[in-house]
């Protein structure tokens, strides 16, 4: 986030104090900067209270915090239920992105090249469960759970986060989709490479980062995915934020923080750690 | 190693019946450098395409070598091409790009390693290796395409519109190194261009396609001197074409306002309508004379505008009877240019004549 | 005096030793079910009632009745099992409070009655419990009555009026009336107060309208901790929100007001179509076992509905155990309540909203 933030914040403060000229100059700045640190403000804030109220050994909130304590963080980590829910949710999280990144990124090539009819239909389907309170699209798949006798399996519960998350990854892809010039796999084939190692060789390598972008939101929606969970978790197998709600509703302590805490820190680790090892950043100029 | 191509009444037809490439035939033969020449959307692109195996033929047959290979998957054909955009792998290295015709073929690595280090000597590239190409100059790109295409030693080598991206001065050098490596491997090579200077300058034979059909196949100076049709003529350099009546006896042609045209000898006499292209370089023209004018081999006009071109001065000259024309001197340097206004003698020989088909 | 269903096989003595040593950790070890051992799908609550239920409670259950108690804790219940078929419902029990269940009633998903001849510990219930403002049996029940700090010189607070008092302005609390139970309870009390009875929405409304400024929480357990935290002195709260914090010194009381409490019924109905009637009637009468319902209003401080109960002295002397104390619950009519729901939704968003 923060690398595709700064360049345009610099090209946006050239191009402010290229049209400000003379000493009204500084103090557009000024203004631009205490605008963006309202934002950040304003962005941050909820987190730091989250991180305040984890650390907060009292059961409340309170401010200004009496103390410093990991009795939320031991109490998170002790509880079997808890850790069976984060367990579940990076399971489900971890499936839901595989089949979303692989199902999108096909999608996304099919309808790019395929030369499909009603192709605008397609891709409006596609993305529809954007459209969709995410609660309903939970509640329509519990039914047709029921109606099939099926019960409440984790694929289903996969099956619905990759419903919710699969727009992403088409969304994504089929933007770098979009600049892709079709010549450089035609290069590859007249330099011996098969339809197939094309597709290893040239075309997944410079999709690469719309699809990689796909499958992080998709990990991440499906990790805090909570209104589509809602209906689909089995007893004995609730995700993480399900557990969560249902944990509020009875004790409401630091340990809803340190769990907070605890997925943010999951969900940084999952980005940088794919930025890292796949990285997003290798193909600027495409 | 390299092949000859023969194309034998090759259509595309696309969906919603258009004919791109209309019953084009032509003998490529081997190691000749051959280009595909005519405006955009003349079909040259799409016959090339067809070559290369991303396009199927509607109907007719490609055969290289003999062997028929219309239906062959473009990875199995054997062939380099150098793109127009050059489309280099913008992920990999100048090396990996050099490499990967190599790397398909299952060479093993030392192999690889030389070829590609040979190559780009050839190309004089060395030292790029590890750039990326969105890192090179549009020559270097184009050099590492050439590279690409060559090292995997293609059967033939196909180029579309390659040096179309680069500016004047290094095109011209890039036209000579491309014939000289072409010449130096023996490679028969496909070339599609719309430029006809370079075409002319390059090509052992050309083809000049018009409207999805082949007008006229033949080397550089049988395209420019001898045209066989109205648009090759009119389409290479700068030409004047008229077009008239049989005379009675046959052997000279009315093209109307008071003009008679002295047909050359070799044309077959008959009767009816045709066509003729006179090459502006082959009208001399003098101070005007009061002299009566030859008939058939000469006019009186008047100069209309004058354009110094540096090694020659092109003359647009409106003739008594209305018919405009152009013609071009050689520059001398002692002889005086014509200006706007001048009276001006025209003459001919009728030799230089060349009748067209319509 | 026990009245178990079949013979049980968990002795009365096995189980207290048991439950003694749950200070430590689990007891009873968990039934391990075999796959042909039937499943009985019930619902239930998270918190420290989830704890002892998974640890304790079901697996003893399990053992006994060979059979697989499968628990959903996660909300909300009533619509999935509106959603599932008739025939072969979700659950076969459903636990949770006595406006849902007068909801799942009225749609017909749950059965209305328990029959007393299959559950016999129905016998020994309070007549709050199945009375018929109640659908199915109320197993335990909380007092909603009022939440004080005790530090900041309130002074004695007898009567649900003091809510009123201005001196409590900016540090009253009450609920979002239409997500929550205890302020649709509050909202006929409010009527009981100032009007001709529970069913006098005019006065309670004028009432309402006189509470602000007031803070509202859409969860119980949020003004727990605002109570805790001093954000409020005053509010609407349940028994058990405050005595479950006994024995931390917390500056924090329950108030049993004079008019009388307000009851939070603790309701098991069974579903229908339930294909485990017998196991579902077992289960009912299983937890209103004496000593089940000792384990469980002990740990979680809800009133047991089993006259026999006798708690410890400490619970005894705070729960509602005697008849004389159960007589000031006051029960709501949710079926009239619940016909009437989308209005008086309306009607106190507008109020609160302004």
């Amino acid at each position: 986030m923060q690398t595709t933030a700064s360049p345009s914040l610099t090209a946006v403060q050239q191009a402010a104090s290229a049209r400000t000229p003379g000493p009204i100059r500084p103090y557009g700045r000024y203004l631009y900067l205490a605008l963006n640190i309202a934002i950040l403000i304003f962005l941050l804030a909820p987190i730091a209270i989250v991180v305040v109220f984890a650390l907060n050994p009292t059961p409340f909130i309170q401010f200004p915090p009496v103390g410093v304590s990991l009795r939320w963080f031991e109490k998170f980590f002790a509880s079997r239920d808890f850790m069976h829910a984060l367990g579940f949710s990076l399971e489900v999280a971890v499936l839901t992105t595989l089949s979303a990144t692989v199902l999108g990124a096909s999608a996304a090539l099919a309808l790019a090249r395929g030369n499909l009819p009603g192709t605008r239909l397609i891709v409006a389907t596609m993305l529809s469960p954007l459209m969709l309170p995410a609660i309903l699209t939970g509640l329509a798949l519990f039914q047709t759970y029921v109606l099939l006798d099926v019960g409440r399996p984790t694929w289903g519960l996969v099956a619905g986060h990759t419903l919710v998350t699969l727009p992403y990854v088409v969304r994504t892809t089929l933007a770098v989709l979009h600049n892709f010039d079709t010549r450089l796999e035609e290069a590859a084939q007249n330099l011996g490479a098969s339809p197939v190692r094309t597709f290893f060789e040239v075309t997944l390598p410079l999709i690469k980062p719309g699809v990689l972008a796909g499958a992080i939101f998709a990990f991440i929606v499906s990790f805090d995915q909570f209104p589509v969970s809602l209906f689909l978790v089995s007893p004995g197998n609730e995700t993480l934020p399900v557990t969560l709600f249902n944990y509020l509703k009875f004790d409401l302590d630091g340990t809803i923080g340190a769990a907070s805490v605890v997925s943010i820190v999951l969900a940084f680790v999952v980005v940088i750690g794919l930025d890292r090892t796949v990285g997003l950043r290798s193909y600027v100029k495409l | 190693m390299s092949a000859s191509i023969e194309i034998a009444g090759v259509s595309k037809v696309y969906d919603g019946g258009v004919r791109a490439v209309d019953a084009v035939a032509m003998d490529i033969r081997q190691g000749e450098f051959f280009s595909l020449l005519g405006p955009s959307g003349c079909g040259k692109t799409t016959t090339l395409r067809m070559i290369a195996g991303f396009e199927t033929p509607s109907s007719g047959a490609i055969r290289v070598d003999g062997a028929d290979i219309t239906h062959v998957p473009a990875h199995k054909r054997d062939m380099g091409m150098v793109f127009q955009n050059y489309a280099l792998f913008p992920h990999r290295t100048v090396a990996e790009n050099v490499a990967f015709g190599l790397r398909m073929r299952g060479l093993d690595k030392a192999t690889i390693a030389a070829k590609v280090k040979a190559a780009l000597a050839m190309v004089e590239l060395s030292g790029l290796e590890d750039r990326r190409p969105a890192q090179l100059s549009g020559g270097q790109q184009q050099r590492v395409a050439l590279a690409r295409a060559i090292v995997i030693a293609p059967r033939v080598l196909l180029c579309d519109e390659p040096l179309g991206a680069l500016d004047k001065k290094l095109r011209q050098q890039m036209q000579f190194e491309l014939k000289q490596l072409q010449k130096k491997l023996g490679l028969t090579l496909v070339f599609v261009t719309h430029d006809q200077e370079e075409a002319l300058a390059m090509s052992d034979r050309i083809a000049v396609m018009n409207g999805g059909r082949v007008e006229q196949v033949g080397t550089p100076t049988e395209i420019y001197n001898q045209p066989t049709t109205r648009f090759v003529a009119d389409f290479i350099g700068d030409t004047n074409i008229f077009r008239g009546e049989r005379t009675a006896a046959g052997r000279s042609l009315d093209v109307g306002k008071g003009l008679i045209l002295a047909l050359p000898p070799t044309d077959a006499h008959g009767t009816g309508v045709l066509s003729v292209a006179l090459r502006p370089e082959k009208i001399r023209i003098a101070p005007r004379t009061d002299a009566a004018t030859t008939a058939g081999s000469s006019a009186h006009g008047i100069v209309e505008n004058t354009n110094f071109l540096g090694g020659a001065v092109l003359y647009r000259v409106t003739l008594e009877g209305g018919h405009r024309v152009l013609v071009q001197q050689p520059n001398a340097g002692t002889s005086r240019l014509f200006v706007p206004g001048n009276g001006v003698t025209l003459e001919w020989t009728p030799a230089d004549l060349v009748v067209l088909k319509d | 005096m026990m009245k178990a269903l079949g013979s049980s096989r968990l002795s009365r003595r096995r189980f207290l030793t048991a439950s003694a040593s749950l200070g430590i950790g689990t007891i009873a070890a968990p039934y391990v079910a075999r796959a042909d051992d039937p499943t009985l799908r019930i619902t239930g609550w998270g918190g420290k009632w989830g704890e002892i239920m998974k640890a304790e409670i079901g697996p003893a259950f399990e053992s006994e009745f060979k059979c697989k108690l499968q628990t959903d804790s996660a909300f909300p219940y009533l619509p999935k099992l509106q959603a599932s078929s008739r025939s072969a419902p979700i659950y076969d029990v459903l636990h949770t409070n006595s406006n849902e269940q007068w909801a799942a009633a009225e749609m017909g998903l749950v059965e209305p009655k328990i029959d007393p001849k299959l559950v016999p510990n129905l016998a020994d219930v309070y007549p709050y419990a199945v009375s018929d403002k109640i659908v199915g049996v109320s197993i335990f029940t909380s007092a909603i009555g009022l939440g004080m700090r005790t530090d900041k010189g309130y002074g004695n607070v007898t009567s649900w009026k003091e809510l009123w008092d201005t001196k409590y302005n900016g540090m009253r609390g009450g609920y979002v009336i239409p997500v929550n139970s205890l302020g649709q309870a509050f909202l006929m009390m409010c009527g009981t107060l100032f009007g001709k009875g529970q069913t006098d929405l005019d006065a309670a409304y004028t009432a309402l309208e006189k509470l602000k400024p007031i803070k509202i929480v859409d969860f119980t357990g949020a003004m727990e901790k605002m109570l805790l935290s001093g954000e409020v002195g005053l509010c609407v709260i349940h028994d058990s929100g405050i005595y479950r914090y006994d024995g931390q010194n917390q500056p924090t009381d329950f108030v049993a007001p004079s008019e009388g409490v307000l009851s939070l019924e603790q309701v098991l109905t069974i579903t229908p179509g339930s294909k485990m009637k017998e196991l579902a009637n077992a289960y009912v009468n299983y937890m209103l076992r004496p000593e089940v319902q000792k384990r469980l209003a002990e740990t979680v401080w809800y009133s047991p509905a089993n006259r026999r109960v006798k708690l410890d002295a400490k619970y005894d002397a705070k729960l509602l155990t005697t008849p004389e104390k159960v007589s000031k619950l006051i029960q709501v009519d949710w079926k009239w309540y619940n016909e009437r729901k989308d209005e008086i939704d309306q009607r106190v968003n507008r109020i609160f909203r302004a």
